[in-house]
Order: structure tokens, then C-alpha cells, then sequence
């Protein structure tokens, strides 16, 4: 084992982490810890834009984003949250074209910007044009231009470190509302892939910015790697949980196979239609159509699914049609989705309609954290030297549903929020001590896997989990349906106690991480389904059958789990709940 | 299932850790300094422009040489002697010369650079290849301007 | 304008949609490498029954998942964005994401297809079967300051560029650094000292942006006994470009904006 010491360790290398180490290595000695090599990370697969109100090609302003980011989120963002988002995300994009992104022109030579579901001018009057892009590569971008600035900068990177726990030592003098002393973060303990070597870093502060959970899903968007390990090491170290039930259904996911076609094929002019080749958003939505946020657009699809309009043989999915748009606006702003639609299907979208779903995307929980970035411990106290960003984080700015350019902009607004303060916490304290064989839970937690005899493999346990998660925790939930997938998940955490890895060496051991990473799914699984029982309403993203509409008197409010141990040793996920921020817009009815 | 080994594999001490396969020449995490100099630039360059008129010196050469006038039949040390009387032809050959023995020399280095994996058989290859090209080279040069027509 | 309809379906559409699978049995032969158990490598035969429109990631994740848990790759993303799993296929560099089987399974011969090799990518450190060290790689990529400087005072907005001056160097903004291209090259196979083909399409990226003012210090560097003048154009790079970069015609570029400037 070795012991290292920094001021700020960031873990995760995304875009949130790189725009966090951007700021934070210029003033304190920074280590970022990742399990991939950066420009891996899933940042590079978002492809339509970063929203911000430049008002480069029509009349917008921040207020109006403001705005349209709180009714996305169906009231359960922090408006106070979103105001920040929707104000910097100026100055934002401002930066990273200083950087030297390459976004799309106008003819005056300024950054160009296109459509996007939920973005509107005057409050839900039209579709604005807001979203800045670069083709359809703007998550690439601005992941490679952010890994260029890393670079320049010199930061520092540990590639291929998995981080596996979350060192968190007593503070006597807070008390937590559950009547447990407060938490300082002492460092994290990670675990080297290319030698099997644990490694336990020392920080004064530390930043989470591991990106997200989807594999917990079977059509999902998200890579292979997006296992929620951050969420799941704070969670087992008893911090809790905001909002996990709320998970993004993006409309436009390849069938089957789950990759993202960009919302700004629609922002184009793309039109989704059913096998009789009716635009049925016009029926679901009839001033934005196409545009309406992520999960009206994912309920209408399935409407039609279930309702027989479905197209195919087996009626399970719609057409995104892109054959009235010239091949060289495809060719122009569209390329990569094209070439996938031409890789994967083997069809030409110029001529072809593109076979879709709805694929699991984003989520909008994770750590709860304050404007500062700083991660909560507690409805009232904060975790000090500990910072999230990201998708693992939530502000909340995104609340029940997130608006589509939105995740570019969190990760680079409060990347640079948690890069500059958790520098600033670093500059002004001392290291914690580190608590007495800091590397306990890790050892165990891989030896177990490592020596464990039993008969279970992780793809099997991992595959039931999607397809129970698929089946009964996706767009459409009921009471039924989510006990159902209680249940599956508590059978699969007992077959998990019972898997065994068959490589045994200590060299690039993926199999062992493989395992590793199911169990931190299996946990979030869980608390998702927990927080989606509970929450008896339909809200953005979550949406039950049979509490088919929003619930303001009850639950206008965040969820937190906890995971609490009892005497026995048994654990289990305690629901509580944290006020909504609110400043000056009221709640409505959510109509586009 | 595995079903095959096609090539056998079996260690000797199972044990043991084997040493990865480097390959050849890896780049360091050093920054290789820079020397300021437009040398590589003016080789690459060279070899296309020496190519093209190579082209032309070499064809004319073989053409006279080979085909006119009764093609190789002709050629005798008196044929030689008359030529070389001639500046046109002395500057010819010797710029024929010139051009063809550095244009293959840097062809060579280049191979030599590409292929040679240890820093010591580059430096050697590379002196022989030098050496015979100067000597060669100089050689060449002093035949053509002190051909004496009258030896004998 | 066109609607889709049932009934206006192209044939490819149709195939794309067809739910039955037609499942055919092949074998994948994967150069394995453990040195933790063996010195040598060995070519290991995998047979599989599969849909052959799947991934050959996919077929890569049966093995792990079913067969043989130590069987070790990078992959992430899984289409073709993230430039984790290049290997060599078929003796081809490719992303393991973004070829289908199908395409890579050839004609069967008396019923049985040949063997689909799979070899880590050449000219970087194998450590365990095909994941290599990617550090020489990126150190290459490090050293052609692939990053924007540029000189003179911030403007307080975006700085300007035209269309046409983006488009200048859109096609190298692509890169993955999937080192598909640069370890497709014969000249780095021999020889690490060469930045390759990816260092330089990153630095041409920057060379040819309008916005950045260090081109000439790119190009003192790729001036070097180890930069662009090693290239022997043999279009390797080009063909094994996962994004469909044109590598080669960039690498001539960097040649062609060193002979206009130096002379």
C-alpha cells in the first residue's frame, strides 16, 4: 500500500473533473485520481450542445433560461440553483471558446446556436435558439479541450486508479440531525488497475466528479464504465442520496442497442413519427412538438408503443425521420449520428427514418450539494473539504427532469465552482488525520471477491438487475412494478454475496472490477427504487401510473436516503426529505 | 470454450513473472530537445527535386548510352574520351553522379532510421553508408575531371 | 417531404428492423498475454454463436463474461466516442465498437468461417492481453503543445472566427486519440521515437486554427528528425482511422506549411 498527500484531489476525469482541476491546480497541489485515461470519459459521448444565452442569433436572456431549466425540472429545482446555472453559463462558454474550442460560426464569425427541447423564449412561447454547439460533437469538444488545458497546465493525473472509498473522520463538535458527529473528508482510497497496488491519498479537500450510474439499466446510453462509484462510496459511508428516483429517459436512443442520437437532430428539424407516419407530438405537445423536454417526449413514444403505433414487426419502437432535411445540413451538423445510424443499422438516414427508443441517460440525483459545490452530510450541514460535481452531484439544477444542453453547462458552472473553492478550503486547513489502516474496507472488500469460492457470475446478476430495472423502474412505474423490482434487487444482492471473479492475478484485473462495480450499481439500484416507491406523484422523469399526477402539497420536496446499519449488522435505506428552494417562480401546470 | 492453443506457450516456472515485450526505440517521458535546424525538411525536399531530375539525367544517360547510334556497341573507352572532351557531358555526369549518390545515401539513412532498432547499429550502419558515399562521391569526381584520353 | 411509412421501407430498413436472428457459429482467435503466468504470448481460439450484426465488442464481452473472466480490454463508451478498445482485427487497425462481426467474418468455406484474429495494437507495450501502454502515446501527443495559445489582450467576448476559417482544421478536431492511426504505422512500429500520426493531426489542429498564434513553435518541433519528414505516406494511418480523419493528407499539410514558411 502507499500513502500519498495532496491538497485537492479530484476523482474522475471528466468534464466536471478537468474543469475542477483547471482551477484548483493553479493554486494547490492537485492530484486527479481516474479510472480512465481522460479523454475516455463519457463527457465525449454528449453530442448537441451547452446552452447559454448569448443571444448571437435571436433575442434571449438569462432570465428566460432561468426560467426554462425550473419548469424542465417540474418545479423540483432549486431556483436559487438555477439562476447561478443559467447566469454563468455565459461566462462559460466564454471560457472554453478562450480555451479554443472549436464551436460551430455565424456568418459573423460568433458562436452559432441551435434549438433544443425546452428552451424557450418568453416563457414557453416558442423555441429559442440557445444551445451553442459543435456539430454534433460538443461533449467530444469540450472534453478534448479541457484535457488540452489540463496539458498545458500540467495538471496531474493518476489514469486508471479506481476509487473505491471515501476516508471520512468524526467531527465532535457538529451534530447531524440524526444525532451522529459531523463528517470531515480525509481522503480517498483507491486502487491502482495496472498493478493491483492500493493506494490511499491524503487530502485536504477532495472532489467528486465521477460522472453517473446508467448500467443499471439495459438500453442505456451511458458506457460500460458509468457504474456510480462516487455515489455508492459516500452512500456506504453514510452520506446521503438526493433525488435518485429521478433518472432521464432520453427520446431518442438507437432500438435496441441504446446510443444517443442528439436531441439537436430534432433542434434540425428531425420529426419523430409512428408507423402511420402521423408527427404524434403534435398531439402530446402542440406548441414545442418535437422540442418538449426529454420526458414528455419519452412518455409519448411509449404511448404510442403500448397504444399499437409502435413501427416493426414487433411494434417496439418509432422512427426518428430525418429524410426531408438536405444531406449536407446531415453532413454539416449532423455527422456522427448519421455515421451511426450507417454503422449500426446498416441504414441511410438520408433516405431512411431512424429506428428508435427511449434509452436510459442521465441522472438527475446523486450527492446533494450546496451552490458551493460542498456535499451535504445533512438537510443542514455540509461535509467540509467535500465537494461533487457533475452528473454525481446534485444542486439541485436539474430537480425531476433535466433539460437537454444542460449537463454540459452544470459540469463546467460548477466544475469551476468546486475547482475554486475546494482550492480556497485547501489553502486555509490542515490535513485530517488519516483514520488508523484507512485501506481496511478495500482489502476486504477485493479479497472477498478475489478468494470468493461461490457460484454466481457478475454478468448473470448484472444482466437480471437490467432487465428487471428495463421492466420495471424505467419511463412508466407503478406501486407494483417497483416492489417488483425491489424484490429482484434484494434477491440479487444475496446472489451477489455468492459471485466469484475467475481472474485472480493482480495485473489489469478487470474481471475483479467488474464485480466490484455490480455492487455499487446493486446499492443505487436499490436506493432508486426505494425513493420511487416512496414518492407517491408523477414529476418529471418519475412518472406513476397510478399517481398519474404532480403532488405539490406532499411532495414538493428533494428525497434523501440515507443507508443506516442497525445493531444486527443489517442495512437499510432511511427516506427523508429536504425543502424545495423557491424564489420567484411559482409552480404551474407543466404544458409544451 | 478454449478450444485450441495454436501456438505453445506453456512456462517453464509458471511462478515467475515474465517481463512485458518493449518495443523498439519507446518514447520517453522526456521532450526531445529541439535542434533548430531545417536539415530534415531540405533531405525530404531534396529527394523529390533530385528525384525529378534524375529522371531526366538518368533516361538521357541511358538513352545515349544504351539505344542511339547503335545503342551498347558503340561504347568503347575512345566513345568515353570524346564525351568527357565535352563540358555539357563532363558537367552531366557529374552532376548525375552527385544528385543519384546523395539521393540514394539519404534513401538509406532513411531505411537505416527506420529499421534499426539499436542507437549503436544506426550509428554504424550510417558511418559505412557515409563513408562509402564520400568516398565514392570523391572518387567519381576526380575521374571525371582528370580523365587523362591519352592514357594507355 | 417525405413521411415513413410501412409500405415506403427500403431493404436495409427492413433488415435493420427485423427482430429474428440468425445466430452463426465462428471462432474469434485472440492473441492472449498474461505475464503474470506465461513470458510468451499465445493465440487462444474462442468458438461463438452469435448474431453477426452485433459488435465485435460484443463478442469480446461473451468471452469475458461466459468463457474466460481473465480475458482483459479497455472499452467504455461502446460506439465509436470514447477511443478505448483499438486493436487489431483481422491484421486491421479498428475499434472493437465499431466493427459488426459481419463485416469482419468474411465468406464461409465448406460452412465454417475463417477465424477472426484479434492482437493488441502494435508498437506499444503489451502489458496484458490487448490492453498496451498508452503513456509513450500520450506523451507524443503532450509534446506538439496541443493546446491553444494565443497571444494579444482577451476580448471580453467569444473571439471572432469566420466559417470558412473554422472549417480549415474541422477535420483533425475529430481525433479520439484512440492511437489507432499512430500504431498502425510502420515507421512507429520501429521506431517510438516518431510523434506518429495522431501527435501530428492534434498540432495540425491547432497549426491551421485561425485563433492560435503558436503554429510556428508546432512546427519547429514536427521540423525534427522525429517529426512530420518521417512520414512515408503509405496511408496506413488514413485507412485505420476509426473517425475517418484524413491523416495522411494532414500530416502533408504540416509538410506543405513548413516548406512555405521555411522558404
Amino acid at each position: 500500500m502507499q500513502i500519498h498527500k495532496y491538497d485537492t484531489v479530484i476523482v474522475g476525469a471528466g468534464g466536471a473533473g478537468m474543469r475542477a482541476a483547471i482551477e484548483a491546480s493553479p493554486r494547490s497541489r492537485t492530484a486527479v485520481l481516474t479510472k480512465l485515461y481522460p479523454t475516455r470519459s463519457h463527457t465525449g459521448a454528449a453530442q448537441g450542445g451547452m446552452a447559454a444565452a448569448l443571444a448571437n442569433v435571436e433575442e434571449d436572456n438569462w432570465e428566460w433560461h432561468t426560467f426554462d431549466t425550473i419548469k424542465g425540472g417540474d418545479y423540483l429545482v432549486d431556483q436559487d440553483s438555477a439562476e447561478i446555472l443559467a447566469k454563468e453559463a455565459i461566462d462559460a462558454v466564454l471560457d472554453l471558446e478562450k480555451m479554443g474550442l472549436p464551436f460551430n460560426r455565424t456568418a459573423e464569425g460568433n458562436i452559432d446556436q441551435r434549438r433544443f427541447g425546452g428552451h424557450t423564449r418568453q416563457h414557453g412561447e416558442a423555441p429559442v435558439r440557445r444551445a451553442c454547439y459543435a456539430a454534433d460533437r460538443t461533449g467530444h469538444m469540450i472534453l478534448q479541450t479541457l484535457y488540452q488545458n489540463c496539458v498545458k497546465q500540467g495538471v496531474e493525473f493518476f489514469n486508471e486508479y479506481y476509487v473505491l472509498d471515501l476516508l471520512l473522520v468524526d467531527d465532535p463538535e457538529v451534530t447531524l440531525a440524526s444525532g451522529e458527529p459531523g463528517k470531515r473528508v480525509a481522503g480517498v482510497v483507491s486502487y491502482e488497475l495496472a498493478t493491483g497496488e492500493i493506494h490511499v491519498f491524503q487530502a485536504k479537500s477532495v472532489i467528486f466528479a465521477s460522472g453517473g450510474a446508467g448500467k443499471f439499466f439495459k438500453v442505456t446510453s451511458n458506457a460500460h464504465t458509468l457504474t456510480g462509484d462516487g455515489q455508492a462510496a459516500a452512500f456506504r459511508r453514510g452520506l446521503p442520496l438526493e433525488d435518485m428516483e429521478f433518472f432521464q429517459f432520453h427520446p431518442t436512443g438507437i432500438w435496441r442497442m441504446g446510443i444517443l442520437l442528439t436531441e439537436g437532430a430534432r433542434g434540425e428539424g428531425g420529426i419523430l413519427r409512428n408507423k402511420d407516419g402521423e408527427r404524434f407530438m403534435e398531439k402530446y405537445a402542440p406548441v414545442m412538438k418535437d422540442l418538449a423536454s426529454r420526458d414528455v417526449v419519452s412518455r409519448a413514444i411509449y404511448t404510442e408503443i403500448r397504444e399499437g403505433r409502435g413501427c416493426g414487426p414487433e411494434g417496439d419502437h418509432v422512427y426518428l425521420d430525418l429524410t426531408h432535411l438536405p444531406p449536407e445540413q446531415l453532413d454539416a451538423k449532423l455527422p456522427d449520428i448519421t455515421e451511426f445510424a450507417r454503422t449500426y443499422l446498416g441504414i441511410e438516414p438520408y433516405t431512411d427514418p431512424i429506428p428508435i427508443q427511449p434509452t436510459a441517460h442521465y441522472a438527475m440525483g446523486g450527492m446533494p450539494t450546496n451552490n458551493d459545490g460542498e456535499v451535504l452530510a445533512d438537510n443542514d450541514h455540509i461535509v467540509p473539504g467535500l465537494y461533487a460535481a457533475g452528473e454525481v452531484a446534485c444542486v439541485s439544477v436539474h430537480g425531476a427532469n433535466r433539460l437537454g444542453t444542460n449537463s454540459l453547462l452544470d459540469i463546467n458552472v460548477f466544475g469551476k465552482r468546486c475547482g475554486i473553492n475546494a482550492a480556497e478550503y485547501a489553502a486555509t486547513h490542515e490535513h485530517v488525520e488519516l483514520p488508523e489502516n484507512p485501506e481496511t474496507l478495500v482489502v476486504e472488500l477485493l479479497e472477498g471477491l478475489r478468494t470468493g469460492t461461490g457460484t454466481e457470475k457478475v454478468h448473470e446478476v448484472r444482466t437480471a438487475l437490467q432487465e428487471s430495472m428495463d421492466a420495471n423502474a424505467m419511463v412508466f412505474r407503478t406501486e407494483q412494478t417497483l416492489k417488483q423490482a425491489a424484490e429482484d434487487i434484494r434477491e440479487l444482492k444475496m446472489r451477489y454475496r455468492n459471485v466469484s471473479v475467475q481472474d485472480k492475478g493482480k495485473r489489469f484485473n478487470t474481471d475483479l472490477l467488474e464485480a466490484v462495480e455490480l455492487g455499487n450499481l446493486l446499492d443505487l439500484a436499490e436506493v432508486l427504487v426505494a425513493g420511487a416507491l416512496a414518492r407517491e406523484e408523477s414529476r418529471g422523469g418519475h412518472y406513476r401510473e397510478d399517481f398519474p399526477t404532480r403532488d405539490d402539497v406532499n411532495f414538493m420536496r428533494h428525497t434523501m436516503a440515507y443507508r443506516e446499519v442497525d445493531e444486527s449488522g443489517k442495512d437499510a435505506i432511511r427516506l427523508d426529505y429536504k425543502p424545495v428552494v423557491q424564489t420567484r417562480y411559482q409552480p404551474m401546470e407543466r404544458k409544451y | 470454450m478454449a478450444t485450441t492453443e495454436t501456438t505453445p506457450g506453456a512456462p517453464e516456472n509458471p511462478g515467475a513473472v515474465a517481463p512485458v515485450i518493449e518495443p523498439p526505440r519507446k518514447r520517453t517521458a522526456r521532450t526531445p530537445r529541439s535542434t533548430r535546424t531545417n536539415f530534415e525538411l531540405f533531405a525530404w525536399l531534396f529527394m523529390r527535386l533530385s528525384g525529378i531530375v534524375l529522371v531526366i539525367l538518368v533516361l538521357g544517360h541511358l538513352l545515349i548510352q544504351l539505344y542511339l547510334d547503335g545503342g551498347i556497341t558503340k561504347v568503347s573507352f575512345a566513345f568515353v574520351a570524346g564525351r568527357w572532351s565535352n563540358p555539357w557531358w563532363q558537367v552531366w555526369d557529374l552532376v548525375m553522379l552527385w544528385l543519384a549518390m546523395l539521393h540514394g545515401a539519404n534513401g538509406l539513412r532513411t531505411v537505416i532510421n527506420d529499421y534499426a532498432e539499436r542507437a549503436a547499429t544506426r550509428a554504424w550502419l550510417k558511418a559505412l553508408l557515409y563513408a562509402a558515399t564520400v568516398f565514392t562521391v570523391l572518387l567519381g569526381t576526380l575521374v571525371i575531371f582528370t580523365f587523362d584520353p591519352n592514357i594507355s | 417531404m417525405s413521411t415513413a411509412t410501412e409500405d415506403k421501407h427500403s431493404a436495409a430498413l427492413d433488415a435493420a428492423e427485423s427482430g429474428a436472428t440468425q445466430h452463426v457459429t465462428f471462432r474469434l482467435r485472440i492473441r492472449r498475454f498474461n505475464p503474470e503466468q506465461a513470458a510468451e504470448p499465445v493465440w487462444v481460439d474462442y468458438e461463438l454463436s452469435m448474431d453477426p450484426k452485433e459488435k465485435l465488442l460484443d463478442a469480446l464481452h461473451k468471452v469475458k463474461w461466459e468463457i474466460d473472466g481473465t480475458l482483459t480490454f479497455r472499452r467504455s463508451c461502446a460506439h465509436g466516442i470514447c477511443g478505448s478498445d483499438a486493436m487489431r482485427i483481422n491484421g486491421k487497425n479498428r475499434l472493437a465498437c465499431k466493427t459488426l462481426i459481419k463485416d469482419v467474418l468474411g465468406k464461409p468455406k465448406n460452412g465454417v468461417y475463417k477465424p477472426i484474429t484479434v492482437e493488441p495494437i502494435k508498437g506499444l507495450t503489451v502489458l496484458k492481453d490487448l490492453v498496451v501502454d498508452m503513456d509513450p502515446f500520450f506523451q507524443a501527443f503532450r509534446d506538439v503543445m496541443p493546446f491553444l495559445v494565443a497571444k494579444g489582450n482577451e476580448p471580453t467576448r467569444e473571439r471572432k472566427q469566420s466559417i470558412e476559417d473554422r472549417a480549415r482544421f474541422d477535420d483533425t478536431t475529430k481525433c479520439i486519440l484512440c492511437a489507432a492511426c499512430t500504431s498502425s504505422c510502420p515507421v512507429f512500429w520501429n521506431d517510438g521515437q516518431y510523434f506518429g500520426p495522431a501527435a501530428i493531426v492534434n498540432a495540425h489542429r491547432f497549426i491551421f486554427d485561425s485563433r492560435d498564434d503558436a503554429g510556428e513553435q508546432r512546427l519547429e518541433i514536427l521540423n525534427e528528425k522525429d517529426g512530420v519528414w518521417r512520414c512515408r505516406t503509405t496511408f496506413n494511418c488514413t485507412d485505420a482511422c476509426p473517425r475517418g480523419i484524413q491523416v495522411t493528407q494532414a500530416i502533408q499539410e504540416v509538410k506543405r506549411a513548413l516548406i512555405t514558411r521555411r522558404i
